[in-house]
């Protein structure tokens, strides 16, 4: 029962504390009391448990308290100060004995939830006289007088809270007859009236005064409130305007039905009584925990009638600590310097001597190897955030937007806690959200006949999906709209010149639909508010390459489009194939590889132009010499003698001609420096195991290079 | 006395309202943000608060903050410690790691939700307030 009153973390470490302060007295006292005096020690001893326990139960203003604990440090001060002899050692054993007991039963009466009242007054006089006549013993052994024992009052206070024992829980359910008229202000108004006496109400629906369609919910479903308040049952009943009601129920719950009822009612911010308690078990638990700092409280603006939320959503579970990005993104950092000087370690050249004993080494090196691998996954998944707030948005936008464009579109969203990179969230939901609008605006049929005339329910709908595969996160947006017309997407590729009269039957249907992320591509006819003006498309390409993401669209017309955007689970360590043209190590992300072949003189088309290509089964590719592009000397000029490596990205495919491959490396991505000269067709450099530098291939930087060579 | 009161919910700000008007004019803010501005706008009005009850969930600022930002503005005005605002801070969040917070950040006294009336008026006593 005792815990059960308690629900003030305050007032729990005072009585912890105390408790364990009157304890060590009680020992002292008890070991000491057949001596003749105590010692220093003790006399030390008893005047700081005195002096904490005056202090603390000063700030929680429990007077009795204070002033009983303030006469007994006083006598102990003086005992301090000036040793006297012949002290009354049975007497003063007495004196600490019964103020110990002062103190530990007004302890009990706290933690049965009762005030601490008891009566000090006899104590503290029996002290006066005590002290007075220890005084007079002072001055008659002419000891000094030391100066009075100067009290600091307490300058800070701790109120704590009435306790909750008298307050009373109700959920009243009020059910309006059917045909009332505003349900929604007539709840308001029981609601008003209640707030006069309320400790704490919540109600639902909690939007009745900003949602008119709420009035309909009522009186379907009934006015449903929780209440704390001190008020009795009929008092608050009398409170509520009963008329047009046909029922209101009243059911009076005990403390802990009405915590677990607003869940319910889904108050995050559990009601003060059961949420320190929680705090204080967890405490136990992990006492190193990082405290509280100004800021974690802000409260969001409150949605109309909504219930107020944190900013900074407080953690429901109080094991959680945040940690600034920065931190994170050091430490992402640190580690990726880790990998490298591993790296560096491992395959030092040093180790190349031949004859050299290594099979310790190795054994080691392989342990190393196991712990910063796991050390990776850790901090990655530290970092990992699911997407349920972006998602979160886009329902936000499918409304809207469907709303001001009087579409009847719902929204189906599967996967939204799967778990992606920080900074990846951050580059997806622009053009995420870009993607739901289009599907929205062009996607959906403009009216609901359009849909129903070729078979399609009436209403819309637009599914988000999300999914962790194979090191990718695919993120879709699928609508069962008119989908995309190829014929009109050529014309329009035609029209503005992009594709340079090549007939229709040149491009994949990926490609064709591929041309609505080039930039000032729309082939909507109109330009509305939410899109169609065809920047847009071409931006949301450009934001998911820069994190090497790539789009997939896939369109059936009549059915529907799906567009997904395919994004690396994470940007800073890639796993990457290690080759070497002349002198110079290259990095190829290991996933745009699809193979590595040799071919013949034979299998190479040479044009006019100068351009080169390369048949493999039937199929031709476009061949780029890196040694020729990046001017590369004592490479590998034959074709015969070196390796094709046959890349892909989006979709298109590229065949590069390199020296030898190397190996297989976790490579860190760390930027080409801003004084080098952007080049194209590398996206960022590595350090190698034997310390040199290998540039990154950028695989859609090649394919664009090579297309504008075209 | 001139009080601030900084409590963003209803219900609580309406009965504060009520128990502090009795001591004296109480000016009401909704948000932390405010509550800063009001305290700003007293100082320069040469009219400083005697005494600011500051709710800890509220929108823009916490209370944390707004307390953290009247210190520090008085510090910077080298307003000395006895002619500093007492704060009274009055809040449902009386884990004991952010009431001890709150005295660090140099809060008077602390007050947990549901306010008890009397301890309250008893802390306004020792504090010099009436």
């Amino acid at each position: 029962m005792a815990e059960e009153f308690n629900t003030d973390s305050m007032l729990d470490m005072f009585l912890y504390e105390s408790g364990q302060l009157l304890e060590k007295l009680e020992g002292i006292i008890l070991e000491k009391q057949d001596a003749d005096c105590f010692d220093d020690s003790d006399i030390n001893e008893i005047f700081r448990v005195m002096h904490t326990i005056k202090g603390s139960s000063g700030v929680l203003m429990y007077e009795n308290i204070t002033k009983v604990t303030h006469k007994l440090e006083d006598v102990f001060y003086y005992l301090r100060e000036s040793h006297p002899d012949d002290v009354p050692h049975m007497e003063l054993v007495e004196k600490v004995l019964a103020v110990s007991d002062f103190v530990t039963g007004e302890l009990d009466k706290l933690k049965s939830g009762e005030t601490p009242d008891g009566d000090e007054k006899q104590l503290v006089e029996d002290l006066d006289e005590f002290l007075s006549r220890l005084k007079g013993e002072i001055k008659k052994q002419g000891i000094e007088m030391p100066q009075a024992n100067r009290h600091v009052e307490p300058t800070q206070f701790y109120i704590t809270p009435v306790a909750g024992d008298d307050s009373h829980f109700y959920r009243i359910s009020i059910h309006y007859r059917s045909d009332t008229q505003m349900s929604n202000l007539r709840a308001y108004s029981a609601t008003y009236a209640l707030k006069e006496v309320a400790e704490d109400l919540l109600y639902t629906p909690d939007d009745i005064l900003s949602n008119e369609a709420s009035a309909d919910v009522i009186v379907a479903e009934g006015f449903h409130m929780l209440l704390q308040t001190k008020s009795s049952k009929e008092e608050v009943i009398a409170l509520i305007d009963s008329s047009e009601a046909e029922e209101i129920n009243f059911d009076e719950l005990t403390k802990e039905e009405y915590g677990n009822a607003l869940g319910e009612f889904g108050r995050e911010d559990a009601m003060p009584a059961t949420q320190p308690v929680e705090a204080a078990k967890s405490d136990d638990k992990d006492t190193k925990k990082e405290g509280p700092k100004p800021g974690d409280y802000v409260v969001k603006t409150k949605e109309a009638g909504k219930g107020k939320t944190l900013a900074k959503n407080q953690p429901k579970q109080q094991s959680i600590i945040s940690v600034n990005v920065e931190k994170m993104d050091a430490l992402m950092d640190l580690i990726g310097e880790l990998v490298i000087a591993e790296a560096v370690v491992l395959q030092n050249p040093d180790l190349k001597v031949p004859g050299l004993e290594l099979s310790n080494f190795q054994k080691a090196s392989g342990q190393l190897a196991k712990i910063t691998t796991e050390l990776q996954e850790v901090i990655m998944s530290m970092r990992m955030m699911p997407l349920t707030n972006v998602f979160q948005k886009m329902r936000r936008i499918v409304f809207d937007v469907s709303r001001k464009l009087g579409k009847d579109i719902e929204l189906e969203v599967v996967g939204e806690n799967t778990e992606v990179d920080k900074n990846i969230i951050e580059h997806i939901t622009d053009p995420l959200m870009h993607l739901v609008r289009n599907s929205v605006d062009h996607g959906i049929e403009e009216n609901a006949e359009d849909r129903t005339a070729v078979g399609k329910p009436a209403k819309g709908k637009i599914t988000l999906e999300a999914k962790n595969e194979g090191g990718k996160v695919y993120i879709s947006v699928k609508d069962d709209g008119k989908g995309l017309n190829k014929d009109k997407l050529y014309q329009k590729a035609l029209e503005k010149g992009v594709i340079e009269n090549k007939p229709m039957s040149e491009f994949s249907d990926k490609e064709i639909f591929r041309f609505i992320t080039l930039p000032g591509f729309s082939t909507k006819e109109e330009v509305t508010e939410y899109s169609g003006r065809g920047v847009g498309m071409d931006v949301v390409v450009k934001n998911i390459q820069s994190i090497s993401g790539r789009l997939d669209i896939s369109s059936v017309e009549f059915e529907g489009s799906e567009m997904t955007l395919v994004i690396p689970l994470t940007l800073a360590i890639i796993n990457g194939i290690v080759v070497q043209v002349g002198n110079s190590p290259f990095v190829i992300e290991t996933a745009s590889i699809k193979e590595f072949v040799r071919v013949g003189e034979d299998d190479l088309i040479q044009e006019p132009s100068g351009e080169e290509y390369i048949v493999l089964r039937g199929e031709c590719y476009p061949f780029i010499r890196l040694n020729e592009k990046y001017d590369l000397p004592d490479s590998v000029n034959k074709i015969e003698d070196g390796i094709i490596v046959v890349l892909e990205h989006e979709g298109s495919q590229v065949c590069v001609l390199i020296d030898k491959l190397l190996q297989e490396q976790e490579i860190v991505v760390k930027p080409i420096p801003p004084y080098v000269r952007k080049v194209k067709g590398l996206s960022g450099c590595t350090q190698l195991g034997d310390g040199s530098i290998a540039l990154i291939l950028d695989i859609a930087g090649l394919l664009m290079h090579d297309g504008e060579r075209r | 006395m001139k009080i601030l009161l900084a409590e963003d919910d209803f219900a609580s700000r309406k009965f504060m309202d009520k128990q502090l008007s009795r001591y004296g004019e109480c000016d009401v803010m909704v948000d932390g943000e405010e509550a800063v501005d009001a305290f700003m706008m007293a100082l320069e009005d040469g009219e400083p608060y005697d005494l600011a009850c500051l709710d800890v969930m509220m929108p823009v600022m916490d209370g944390y903050q707004v307390l953290k930002a009247i210190r520090d503005i008085e510090a910077q005005k080298g307003i000395p410690k006895s002619k500093r605002v007492k704060v009274i801070m009055t809040t449902a969040l009386n884990d004991e790691r952010n009431v001890k917070m709150a005295f660090e950040l140099g809060c008077e006294a602390y007050a947990g939700k549901p306010i008890d009336v009397e301890k309250f008026e008893k802390v306004l006593k020792k504090l010099g307030l009436i």
